[in-house]
């Protein structure tokens, strides 16, 4: 009897998780499928397959969106961004896991306390400081301010993640005549691994999804992010073209999604831990 | 001592400069302009006190989006979180289809909400309605999910779920397989049902975890943007028009007056920081009671 309820239990289960995953990837394969269709086929039967799929559309649409040059303007300012982020950040979070001072204890807290900031709140100065500096209009410039952005975060997350692990290895290398900066790059950085690999995974996929600085920062279709160019895209063809429109969205959310399949373990990881270190 | 906070000042430097550039000044400068009636335009502003904030709670639109921005924060809150963990505790209770499971529950959550908020805009507006003109049904063909008030916030309620309840689940999963096993089957053991070992032993364990959560959805969801801007751009009318889309119409796409729309990012911030501590001060509490 009892057993007989737990699998009644069980399929209810399996049921509900199978209805999510439907929710959860129906956009995505609706998206497939009709982005091989044309217009007309798509007025007509949305739910079947398309008679011949359409891979035209999809070159089509790597035109419309200059995709190569999109990829690469979004490239550069994730790259700038997680190498600013990760480098200023380690060496920072040594210091400050390793110094106990009035000093350190303020500046821990002054990078830490603005966590709570949200960014509508600095938006207006932030794109007039931009324009100040000269790094307004440029991918480069958008990839230094993240580096500002993004470095409260990781000083966080490496300034605990160096307090674990034991000072009597700084002291052997000092002993051995190792200079400070020396013995951060030699003997700490290497140890960061797995804490770096998380704020490259959470940074790199932050920038390339935002959507809202890019917007204000890059008004120049040259210097278009893939997001940019998608929305500019939705923005010419509305409602009208489904199937230029859906490939465009497919291209644009892939090298998300292959970085998922190939990264997942990490990612999700990452998440994890990120999360329940707050 | 000295030499010590010499040479920590010397290594926190570089960060500490983006940061002062990129996030102190633009915080103070915020803070300042909402204080002016700079309206980008024109290079010359006045001092003007609190008038900007005096002029906001006679702004109408702008508290309309604030009462829409709370409604959406009190629904997310409850169904984002209650949603997650369900899904959390059923893929923790599988064993070969787990991983399969998690991956397709978390897969919306690396997309970015302009493109999933895209995707969905043709469901809306193309897949739902062929749906409900196949089954002949007249209530859900007069559903103009985008074009009416009500529906457009159905409708961006479904998108936020859809692309946050994977990262929560991810959370609420880390935290179950840290519930202490043994405790459970004690509890069994001592004639607990499934209800009472989820309630008196599961919840409590994780308890942090929940609090975390709450606080995820809180933060983002004040901050929501994307979603809103992807799918009815605050629509029809202003009917969906959150906070942080009328900051930016103040700002930006309306009219220029920065002094105002800064006043305006200075309540949302003050919205933000009071609920969030309030929040976290309750349910840490809670944690130790619990």
């Amino acid at each position: 009897m009892k057993t007989k309820k737990m699998t009644g239990w069980n399929l209810l289960v399996l049921l509900m998780l199978i209805l999510y995953s439907i929710f959860s990837l129906s956009p995505i394969l609706l998206a497939i499928l009709n982005s091989g269709k044309t217009q007309g086929e798509i007025l007509t039967n949305i739910l079947s397959f398309p008679q011949n799929f359409k891979f035209d559309n999809y070159l089509i649409a790597f035109e419309k969106i200059n995709f190569l040059r999109s990829f690469l303007n979004t490239m550069v300012v994730v790259i700038v961004g997680c190498t600013g982020i990760v480098l200023l950040s380690a060496i920072a979070g040594y210091k400050l896991a390793r110094v106990k001072s009035k000093l350190s204890g303020f500046y821990y807290s002054l990078f830490v306390l603005s966590m709570l900031i949200p960014f509508h709140s600095i938006m207006i100065t932030l794109v007039k400081i931009a324009n100040v500096t000269d790094l307004q209009g440029k991918t480069l410039g958008l990839g230094i301010i993240y580096i500002g952005l993004g470095v409260p975060m990781a000083i966080f997350l490496y300034t605990g993640f160096i307090k674990s692990i034991p000072p009597e290895l700084d002291e052997a290398a000092r002993i051995d005549g190792c200079g400070d900066l020396r013995l951060f790059f030699k003997i700490i950085f290497p140890q960061l691994k797995p804490i770096t690999a998380t704020i490259i995974i959470t940074n790199a996929l932050w920038m390339w999804n935002d959507f809202l600085l890019p917007l204000l920062i890059l008004p120049n279709s040259k210097t278009y992010t893939i997001l940019l160019s998608t929305n500019m895209l939705f923005g010419q063809y509305g409602n009208n073209d489904w199937p230029a429109i859906l490939s465009v969205l497919i291209m644009a959310m892939l090298p998300a999604i292959v970085f998922y399949l190939i990264l997942q373990k990490n990612i999700l990881k990452g998440i994890s831990e990120g999360a329940l270190k707050q | 001592m000295k030499k010590n906070n010499k040479k920590l000042t010397l290594f926190i430097l570089p960060a500490l400069l983006f940061y002062s550039v990129f996030t102190l000044a633009p915080a103070i400068g915020g803070f300042w302009y909402s204080l002016t009636n700079w309206n980008g335009l024109n290079k010359n502003y006045d001092f003007i006190g609190l008038k900007n904030y005096a002029a906001i709670l006679k702004d109408t639109d702008f508290i309309n989006s604030i009462t829409f921005t709370l409604k959406f924060v009190l629904i997310m809150v409850v169904l984002q979180n209650i949603i997650s963990l369900a899904l959390a505790i059923a893929i923790e209770s599988r064993n070969r289809s787990k991983t399969l499971f998690r991956t397709l529950v978390f897969m919306p959550n690396m997309i970015s909400m302009i493109i999933g908020g895209f995707m969905w805009m043709f469901i809306f507006t193309k897949a739902l309605p062929y749906i409900a003109q196949q089954l002949n049904n007249a209530a859900l063909m007069d559903i103009s999910w985008i074009g009416d008030p009500f529906f457009s916030f159905i409708a961006i309620i479904i998108v936020s779920l859809w692309g946050g309840i994977g990262y929560l689940t991810i959370i609420y999963l880390a935290a179950l397989q840290g519930v202490d096993r043994t405790l459970k089957e004690a509890a069994s053991i001592d004639g607990a049902n499934a209800w009472q070992v989820f309630r008196n032993v599961v919840i409590p364990s994780i308890m942090p975890a929940i609090t975390i959560g709450v606080f995820v959805t809180l933060n983002n969801s004040f901050k929501v943007f994307d979603v809103v801007y992807s799918l009815t751009g605050g629509g029809p009318g202003r009917s969906t028009q959150v906070i942080a889309m009328n900051i930016f119409a103040e700002a930006y796409s309306l009219n220029n007056r920065y002094g105002y729309a800064s006043a305006k990012s200075m309540v949302l911030f003050a919205i933000i920081f009071v609920i969030t501590i309030v929040q976290l001060k309750l349910m840490r509490k809670k944690e130790i009671d619990g």
